[in-house]
């Protein structure tokens, strides 16, 4: 297929995703694939979404051939302008980031093929972290067993973890039907139509505005642990703490039966008070009976069509990783260049998936890399300067979906 | 030179080994002992001998080999995070305005007489009257510091200690470098005056160290943002006083006149210093500079000129270093109106290579924006004032300062309309960063809100 238009750059890509997940890539090959679908990708973007190519065209960014040239969009564009190659008849699906409704959303276009290469990038890199011994998974929709995540033992450990089976699934978030702009939620959706009988316990109000229905989440919780059913619990930070809150609150700790898990993901934007993330974890294991080695961060945004992950259950932090078809950079704020080791700078992402809006994106989210991976450091430092100075957020940025450890606040 | 570092011995609190915990029965007891201190050695000092104190130390610290001075550019950088040359800049504009003739000046716009806070006087307005009036100040005012830049509070120990008044002054947590070293030039200076300061640092909001603190205050000082004034309302016993200064912002307005000339770059260049001063963080710190169409250059060239201007300051004097929180707010806020000027033409945009030293953003949209602050400053053309306050309007009542540049009896109109717009202050373009001694902060009188006056009809 030819790299010179979306649907053969599709084709592509899935192929690179298939044997990316299979084979041992020598790093060569690997780099040199991704450099040559990322080069491709990059001058049909250019050409066809209006906003990136003027932004590349005043970088006087030509043809590249290393991933790391490729001009990076800030999420704040998202939001201000149509992102996307899509005329607008195509458009199936747009995913927002959150937000309240002062502040406009990010949007992410799709049609039918890249919400498709969409859950293609996801499922894999979630059932690797999530599940990395597979699993027995009750009825799909098509009533058969099936066998998910990996059994190979080509990962870091090396042994695969016995399967698990009747996994009942909590999803602290709104179903999709309810929140059909979500990219987390659809995701959340995707994922766990695979087990069946998952239950979601978010709401949404009448502001738009996530909830969580308490009761229902404590009482599937209290049924699993009753019958000694492991869980599997998937929700925003903000909904864990306000689950752990109430747990805290009536003095109920769950003890979770082995194999037990839990995916928390989003930072805490927009709320005064905010958990640090190892104490989100601590609570965790305090009231759910979690081993933190069974708790997965997740990063990820409505910008994005991968997600990070920053281990893999039953294993130690690794630090946030992207699955092979997209990469992570950390750069200066000061000199937009790589950041040095140890140095703390912004996160820039190139996602092959993002395929219909722009692949390379500039998030407002500080990190460290730290071997493969990166650990996040927090925001950039949005209007509210020191001491005196007004809230204004004009320029903010895509939607942001980790709890990180490091959060400051205005201080006098 | 190659003298040794300062050893600042340990009077304060401030001054205490990191690690050391600050308790409340700690606050408690200094706050005791400055009330007694007070008694022993100010209370009955006459203004004179304070002024004349002031007037020395003023001096002292526009001396180059003066070792406070040297110490607050030596250890500075690193400790507040300007460079020596903005530190030098911020110095001597506030210790140039400490001297004598200004102090009186001072004591005589507030309180109608020089001698009033010795003595029963009459003002000069009421004299041939029976009526005088002396005043006194609170028995121990407390100054919640900013945390933007520590300068501010020096002035309000200045007018504290003409006050009489013993001194708690409380900085947020890595912000006492200045207001410590001017605590002890004053200890050295005086050591029973110094005997009646305290200057201690922990993180706002810490509730048993500012109860403890409130509890023996009768005024207090407080700068910051408005929701932390509410809280240190809340938090305040009945009997005690706020003079709270919120969240501020300031604008500059070049009018068309001011660019007519042959050197309109002049005018940048005095733009520039406002936003270099203490590298814009600020209230008196210009956000955004209107620039009025019709002169002989437009706002877009004048943009230009200032971010030359900008450039040129970088080397003279540096912005300094920025925590990777703060330069990604900078690159983050860039990257937004890269994008939106490579989109259209109504947003241009000026920056410094290699850094986050200094942006200027040219918008053809009057709207008020609030900056990240650092030397990002925003250029915005308007077609005259009313475009300009019109965009303003939703900051209408944060505005602390608009910096001026116009020419012949305009200047007088726009500073009438400014005023009565709401502007606290309006100076030249150039002296934001520079009020006098004895300016109304906020649009409060420097001492009134301090003092207590007992009146006699004789």
């Amino acid at each position: 297929m030819s790299l010179t238009s979306f649907d053969g750059f599709v084709a592509e890509l899935r192929a690179f995703m298939t044997r990316s997940q299979e084979h041992e890539f020598p790093k060569a090959e690997l780099d040199g694939e991704f450099n040559r679908l990322a080069a491709a990708l990059f001058a049909l973007q250019r050409e066809a979404v209006p906003v990136y190519g003027e932004f590349c065209g005043k970088r006087k960014v030509t043809p590249v051939t290393d991933w790391r040239e490729i001009p990076a969009l800030p999420t704040a564009a998202f939001k201000e302008y149509e992102v996307t190659s899509l005329p607008a008849g195509e458009r199936t699906h747009v995913f927002h980031s959150s937000g309240t409704t002062q502040h406009r959303p990010s949007r992410h276009f799709h049609n039918g093929l890249s919400l498709e290469i969409y859950e293609e990038s996801l499922k894999p890199w979630f059932w690797r972290h999530f599940l990395p011994g597979g699993a027995e998974i009750g009825s799909g929709g098509d009533g058969k067993n099936r066998t998910y995540g990996t059994n190979r033992t080509d990962h870091a450990s090396g042994k695969p973890q016995s399967p698990i089976s009747n996994l009942q699934v909590i999803v602290l978030t709104p179903a999709p039907v309810e929140a059909p702009h979500s990219s987390l939620a659809h995701m959340f959706g995707a994922v766990s139509a695979e087990f069946g009988g998952a239950v979601f316990t978010g709401r949404v109000n009448g502001e738009g505005a996530w909830t969580l229905d308490l009761e229902q989440t404590m009482s599937a919780l209290r049924e699993a642990q009753s019958g000694g059913q492991p869980v599997a619990l998937l929700g925003t930070a903000l909904a864990f703490v306000d689950l752990l809150e109430h747990c805290r609150d009536g003095r109920t700790a769950f003890r979770l039966a082995a194999g037990s898990r839990a995916l928390e993901t989003g930072g805490y934007k927009g709320r005064r008070r905010a958990l640090p993330r190892v104490e989100l974890r601590r609570m965790m294991t305090r009231w759910l009976g979690l081993a933190e080695s069974h708790i997965l961060g997740e990063y990820g945004m409505s910008e994005l069509s991968s997600q990070a992950y920053d281990r893999v259950i039953g294993e130690e932090d690794g630090g946030f990783r992207f699955p092979p078809w997209a990469r992570a950079r950390i750069v200066s704020p000061e000199t937009g260049r790589e950041a040095g080791e140890g140095e703390t700078g912004l996160v820039q992402v190139v996602d092959l998936a993002n395929v219909r809006s722009a692949l390379a994106v500039q998030t407002e989210d500080l990190a460290v890399r730290g071997g493969e991976g990166f650990e996040l450091k927090g925001r950039a430092a949005g209007a509210a300067a020191r001491g005196c100075s007004l809230l204004l957020e004009e320029s903010g940025s895509g939607e942001w979906r980790v709890g990180s450890g490091e959060w400051q606040f205005q201080e006098l | 030179m190659n003298e040794k570092p300062l050893n600042l011995p340990a009077y304060f609190l401030a001054d205490l080994p990191a690690g050391a915990t600050l308790t409340a029965g700690l606050i408690t007891d200094a706050c005791l002992t400055l009330k007694r201190n007070r008694a022993r050695y100010l209370e009955g000092r006459t203004t004179e001998n304070l002024i004349q104190r002031l007037d020395g130390i003023g001096r002292d610290w526009l001396e180059a080999d003066y070792p406070f001075r040297r110490h607050a550019l030596e250890a500075g950088p690193a400790a507040t995070g300007f460079s020596a040359a903005v530190l030098t800049a911020g110095l001597d504009s506030f210790f140039r305005q400490l001297t004598a003739e200004n102090l009186e000046e001072l004591l005589r716009q507030e309180l109608g007489h020089p001698l009033r806070l010795d003595d029963f006087h009459a003002a000069e307005h009421e004299r041939g009257t029976n009526r005088v009036a002396l005043a006194r100040g609170p028995d121990l005012l407390a100054h919640i510091a900013p945390g933007n830049i520590q300068i501010a509070v020096m002035l309000n120990m200045v007018l504290g200690l003409l006050t009489r008044a013993a001194q708690f002054v409380k900085c947020a947590s890595g912000h006492a470098f200045l207001p410590r070293l001017f605590a002890h030039s004053l200890y050295e200076e005086d050591a029973k005056l110094g005997a009646c300061l305290e200057v201690a640092e922990w993180p706002g909001g810490t509730e048993s160290l500012e109860a403890a603190l409130f509890a023996q205050a009768d005024c207090v000082t407080a700068t910051g943002s408005d929701e932390t004034l509410a809280a240190i309302r809340k938090a305040l016993p009945g009997h005690a006083r706020l003079a709270g200064y919120g969240t501020r912002v300031s604008f500059g307005f070049v009018a068309k006149e001011a660019l007519d000339g042959r050197h309109p770059e002049t005018i940048a260049a005095r733009a520039a210093l406002d936003v270099a001063a203490w590298n814009q963080l600020g209230c008196l710190s210009p956000h955004v500079i209107y620039v009025e169409e019709g002169g002989r250059i437009g706002a877009e060239d004048f943009a230009g000129l200032l971010a030359g201007e900008l450039e040129a300051l970088e080397r003279t004097h540096p912005r300094g270093q920025l925590a990777a929180r703060e330069a990604a707010g900078i690159a983050s806020r860039r990257a937004i109106y890269e994008v939106r000027a490579a989109h259209s033409p109504e947003t241009k945009m000026w920056a410094s290579t290699e850094s986050t030293a200094w942006t200027v953003v040219m918008e053809r949209e009057a709207r008020f924006q609030v900056s990240c602050l650092n030397r990002f400053v925003y250029v915005k053309a308007v077609h005259d004032a009313d475009e300009a306050l019109r965009g303003a309007e939703p900051v209408r009542e944060h505005i602390s300062t608009v910096g001026l540049a116009a020419g012949g009896t305009r200047t007088g109109e726009l500073a009438r309309q400014f005023a009565r717009w709401g502007a606290r202050r309006i100076c030249p373009l150039g002296e934001m960063q520079k009020p006098p001694l004895g300016w109304r902060h906020d649009g409060r009188p420097a001492l009134g809100d301090l003092l207590t006056w007992s009146e006699w009809e004789k």
